[in-house]
């Protein structure tokens, strides 16, 4: 296998005759030491990744079901026919919707949150830095089940905090987790709430990034913090805040840990999710319909990553980014 | 991306393509297997077993008594942890990776044993000798694997200031919530109304009123009987009535009892110990008693089998490890070592379990306890059962139109026989 | 990795060693003053996020009884240690660490190397078959863990590493996650920092070590906690791949007594969660002051 990708830069050099033209032995030896470079991840990625991925592939286009563990390869090829079926179940269609739901509403508010309290962290406060970092990073690391008992008290319909809160302003806060229509809510703000830390570290480390001088320059010119973050934070921080989105996005997409502790789906599979679907799927035995919904997610995730490669523009790459915010930058400064 | 869409394209149909040349010819063999004997004399060689949590981490110990009667075999034993021990065996059959000797969760038994990796029981055991529910698990296709281990079975927990005697049948059951609830109790019984695990606790209803899940040679489901219906109509009752709660907050169940509010519920014998520990002064007000019973008496048996694989390399020495412990006064040890109750039913004789006024409750519930069918889809037919009770429990649903619902969903995924 | 190595000419740009610059080592980042408002926010914000950690603590010196109670309690009424005690002795400690920590040093070790590798020619490089290779290593990235798990367990099986350090190790010594996240930072160097060392006739594995790395180091830092997390947490390979206790690792041991059949212990499930995430804060501690280094990194232009 590493051998045809070693091939594939070699092969692939004719159609790129412009750049060859224009440099051919750079352009050449480049090639060589970049896959010098990737050698030792691509040898262990196709041995331990691309292998398992195109088997599940083909198991997917199987009837494999777990009487078939010991005989993989006595299953017959049935094509298409359990994507048609993945499509056209019931469940599926529901636990679709609810993945939606919780994705699109999921990822922009985490995306928020995080950045928001990134941005403080980074730059509101001096003292007791790493204290912060520290408990922000909490949830990250604090064990599901502890997790589980300790919102299941916060969201307890008489005992609970958040209802007890509700009452003082004369609201009367519903049976969250037993209603179909707050338990997804609530799913949401457990999974915000537990992946805040994670994407807290990652912009604080994109945040480093951020030009001082321009925000001091902007600062002095009296630019409002507002306007500081949207003109220069943002802009800079663009490769750091997509890779975010996708990383939120891919795990949003995938969300199970959440109703797998609190609801088990419920109530009225009003939580339940496409990965716990196919997560049952898998325990039943199911393999290759299993398989097939699996795909059917991956197609989903990377229909949404395109879009935000889209939306947080990819093409835009440092060189065109920085042209676009030294600009406005400036403008601020000389006004 | 087309070059790799192309690519992916081409292996996949190369890797198919050698798949359909092979056939589901000489699939899997589950349901036609002869149990072969098993040589006499001791045993000799290691045994690999795997065992789940406390199980894994006593055996070990506990079978040094079998290796003085065999000095030339050596027990090796690896513990696992529950959570994930389905995913484990599931795995280990796949890679080919199996052990000699495993515990096996009573409802996974369809599904392994389909595999092919399970070894049919040989004569070497005494089938009569365990509880007739309990052996019925080891029954996949005609065919037994393994053998019962340990044994669960569920019975009614009540508060005895708030209920001065245990009801002997439905209407009595409804009649003692509704008289626990005019002595102030919230609830007056709690029945898990849907979601995972929900048809353990209903099917004894479904047992008690006749009904059979499965026609005679296990190939087709037969859950619309008017039977279910039946149970299903009851078990709507209690709540409609408003006798039970349709949204408990999880963990809600044992301080509501132990407070009084909730007069009465089903589990199995795991709850005594939980009560225990979170009240043991209060626990002078907890009694069990059986199930109340409908046309006839049942209930839910569960617990876990011992089963060999077919790849062991030691399969005599495994299965006389596995015969010695299912001997009654192995199994009465067993029971002192990690409190399993005896899947053989002699070994209740002994004064260790007879004296024990909880543990008579399911000795005694166990004559009667039913086993779900070992189908390998039985999982997830359950799943469906689970999801259509939440349906009848929550939102009113005609216990008739779930009966449908459940018989049409169990006949798309087929017994798998 | 700063962007504030922008070479354009900026008129308030600060050169190297100039007060702005040692000014804002200390208070980074357009701050004109630390904000009350900000530590209102902020610290109102930590209790609702550390209160599960904290009754998680707290609650592994309870009685079984007093975990179960509704409402919870927050402070023990009769603190004990039963639950780490009857931990350490059921359980093999040392060796369990011992494996967990060195799966998870492996694993790290191995994708802040090979990540950052193929991060660094993704972002900074023009090669034939780039756009591919980082498409396809995205790709993988969003296939759900559970469908490999078979085919992933069956090759490991085929290969003889059924049991071994290897099969714990291997699988995971390179990610696609790490690959992404290392590529989307590097994309924030200044390609000229990189060209002009390149027309120095620098190589690359010399541009790499020397320039490109040192920048990295909020990234590397990053990545190192993450995957040190991941690996560390890991529960089902572990457990599918080890066949006998010596190869378990912390939270596979963790799950041998705390989950049973029908029951949770509580008790040893909080106190087990306790351990387990003592190790992670510990390299988390340790690793978070870097994320500020790139900072001081400006002054290397």
């Amino acid at each position: 296998m590493s051998t045809d990708t070693e091939a594939r830069p070699g092969a692939q050099a004719p159609g790129r005759a412009g750049t060859l033209r224009k440099h051919p032995p750079l352009y050449r030896r480049r090639t060589r030491a970049a896959w010098g470079f990737a050698l030792p991840f691509v040898i262990l990625f196709v041995t331990f990744t691309a292998g398992p991925v195109l088997m599940s592939l083909a198991m997917a286009v199987t009837d494999i079901r777990s009487r078939d563990l010991r005989n993989p390869f006595a299953v017959e090829f049935i094509g298409l026919d359990n994507f048609v079926a993945v499509l056209q179940d019931p469940m599926f269609r529901k636990a679709a919707g609810n993945t939606a739901y919780f994705v699109l509403v999921g990822v922009p508010l985490t995306l928020a949150v995080s950045l928001g309290i990134a941005v403080l962290l980074n730059a509101g406060i001096t003292r007791l830095k790493t204290f912060f970092r520290v408990g922000y990073y909490m949830p990250v690391v604090t064990s599901i089940v502890a997790v589980a008992v300790v919102w299941r008290f916060l969201l307890h319909p008489e005992q609970g905090l958040i209802n007890e809160v509700l009452g003082w302003v004369g609201i009367e806060g519903p049976n969250w987790l037993a209603s179909t229509t707050w338990a997804m809510p609530s799913m949401i703000a457990m999974a915000t709430w537990r992946s805040m830390g994670t994407l807290i570290i990652i912009f604080l480390a994109g945040l480093q990034g951020v030009p001082t001088a321009l925000h001091e320059a902007a600062a002095l010119d009296g630019a409002g913090a507002w306007q500081r973050f949207r003109h220069i934070t943002v802009p800079t921080m663009r490769p750091t805040l997509l890779f975010g989105a996708v990383i939120t996005g891919i795990g949003y997409v995938q969300f199970f840990e959440e109703p797998f502790v609190m609801t088990q789906g419920g109530p009225l599979n009003s939580t339940l999710s496409v990965a716990f679907h196919t997560y049952n799927q898998f325990g039943f035995g199911n393999y290759g319909y299993a398989a097939a919904m699996s795909y059917v997610l991956f197609l989903a995730v990377v229909l949404l990553t395109l879009v935000q490669f889209r939306l947080l523009g990819e093409r835009d790459t440092p060189r065109r980014r920085r042209r676009k915010a030294v600009p406005v930058a400036n403008k601020e400064v000389g006004r | 991306m087309n070059r790799t869409v192309r690519g992916t394209v081409g292996v996949v149909a190369l890797v198919t393509l050698g798949l359909t040349g092979c056939g589901r010819g000489d699939a899997a063999d589950g349901g036609s297997d002869e149990a072969e004997a098993v040589a006499e004399g001791e045993a000799s060689g290691s045994i690999e077993v795997w065992a789940m949590g406390t199980e894994g981490e006593k055996l070990g110990d506990f079978a040094e008594a079998f290796t003085q009667e065999n000095p030339d075999v050596e027990v090796n034993v690896t513990a696992i942890p529950w959570d994930a021990a389905h995913d484990k065996i599931a795995t280990a059959i796949a890679g080919g990776q199996t052990p000699d000797v495993s515990m096996i969760g009573t409802t996974w038994m369809g599904e392994f044993a389909a595999t092919g990796a399970l070894d049919p029981t040989p004569d070497l055991i005494d089938s009569a000798s365990f509880f007739p529910g309990a052996w019925e698990t080891t029954d996949v296709g005609g065919t037994n694997y393994g053998i019962p281990w340990y044994v669960e079975t569920r019975v009614l927990y009540y508060r005895s200031d708030l209920v001065p005697q245990a009801p002997t049948d439905w209407a009595g059951l409804t009649a003692m919530a509704q008289q626990a609830q005019a002595g102030g109790a919230e609830w007056g019984v709690n029945l898990q109304p849907g979601q995972t695990g929900a048809w353990q606790t209903f099917m004894p209803f479904a047992w008690q009123a006749g009904a059979e899940l499965v026609n005679e040679d296990s190939t087709e489901f037969t859950l619309d009987s008017p039977e279910l219906v039946e149970a299903l109509t009851y078990y709507q009752s209690v709540f409609t009535d408003g006798l039970a709660p349709t949204d408990l907050p999880q963990g809600s169940l044992e301080p509501d009892f132990m407070a009084g509010d909730i007069a009465s519920f089903v589990s199995g014998p795991w709850h005594v110990g939980i009560l225990e520990e979170l009240d043991a002064a209060g626990m002078a007000d907890v009694a069990l008693a059986p199930l109340p019973a409908g046309e006839k008496q049942a209930s839910f048996i569960g617990g876990a089998n011992l089963a060999v694989f077919k790849d062991s390399e030691n399969r005599d020495a495994a299965w006389k490890f596995v015969e010695w412990l299912s001997r009654p006064e192995v199994q009465v040890e067993w029971y002192g070592a990690v409190t399993d109750l005896p899947s053989v039913a002699s070994a209740w004789e002994d004064p260790a379990i007879a004296d024990d006024p909880y543990l008579t409750v399911f000795g005694e519930q166990l004559e009667t306890a039913v086993a779900p069918p070992s189908i390998p889809t039985w999982e997830e037919v359950a799943s469906v059962i689970d999801t259509e009770l939440e349906r009848l429990c929550k939102s009113g649903a005609d216990p008739q139109e779930v009966a449908t619902a459940i018989q049409e969903q169990a006949a798309a995924i087929g017994t798998g026989l | 990795m700063s962007a504030a190595t922008d070479r354009r000419p900026s008129p308030v740009e600060p050169s190297p060693g100039s007060p702005v610059l040692r000014r804002t080592r200390e208070r980074p980042i357009g701050t004109a003053r630390p904000n009350a408002v900000a530590y209102a926010v902020l610290g109102l914000g930590l209790v609702v996020v550390m209160s599960p950690f904290l009754w998680m603590a707290l609650s592994s010196i309870k009685s079984e009884g007093e975990i179960r109670r509704v409402p919870p309690t927050w402070w023990p009424e009769a603190p004990t240690l039963d639950n780490f005690r009857e931990l350490f002795e059921r359980l093999d400690f040392p060796q369990f660490f011992t494996n967990s920590a060195l799966v998870a040093t492996a694993v790290t070790l191995g994708n802040l190397l090979f990540c950052s590798m193929l991060g660094y020619v993704l972002a900074k490089s023009d090669f034939a078959g780039k756009k591919l290779l980082f498409r396809v290593v995205l790709g993988t990235l969003m296939i759900p863990g559970m469908v490999t798990l078979v085919p992933l367990f069956v090759l490991v099986a085929n290969m003889g590493l059924v049991n071994t350090y290897g099969g714990l190790i291997l699988p995971f010594l390179a990610a696609p996650f790490g690959v992404f996240l290392m590529r989307q930072f590097f994309l924030g160097i200044p390609d000229e920092l990189i060209d002009a060392a390149r027309v120095d006739g620098a190589s690359e594995a010399r541009i790499f070590v020397q320039i490109v790395m040192p920048l990295a180091k909020p990234a590397l830092a990053t990545l190192a906690i993450l995957t040190f997390l991941g690996s560390w947490n890991n529960f089902l390979w572990p457990l599918v791949v080890a066949t006998t206790e010596d190869k378990y690792t912390l939270p596979v041991a963790l799950a041998l007594y705390s989950t049973g059949q029908n029951q949770t212990d509580y008790g040893l499930l909080l106190a087990g969660a306790v351990v387990v995430v003592v190790p992670v804060l510990v390299v988390f501690l340790l690793l978070q002051r870097y994320f500020v280094q790139g900072v001081a990194m400006t002054g290397i232009k």
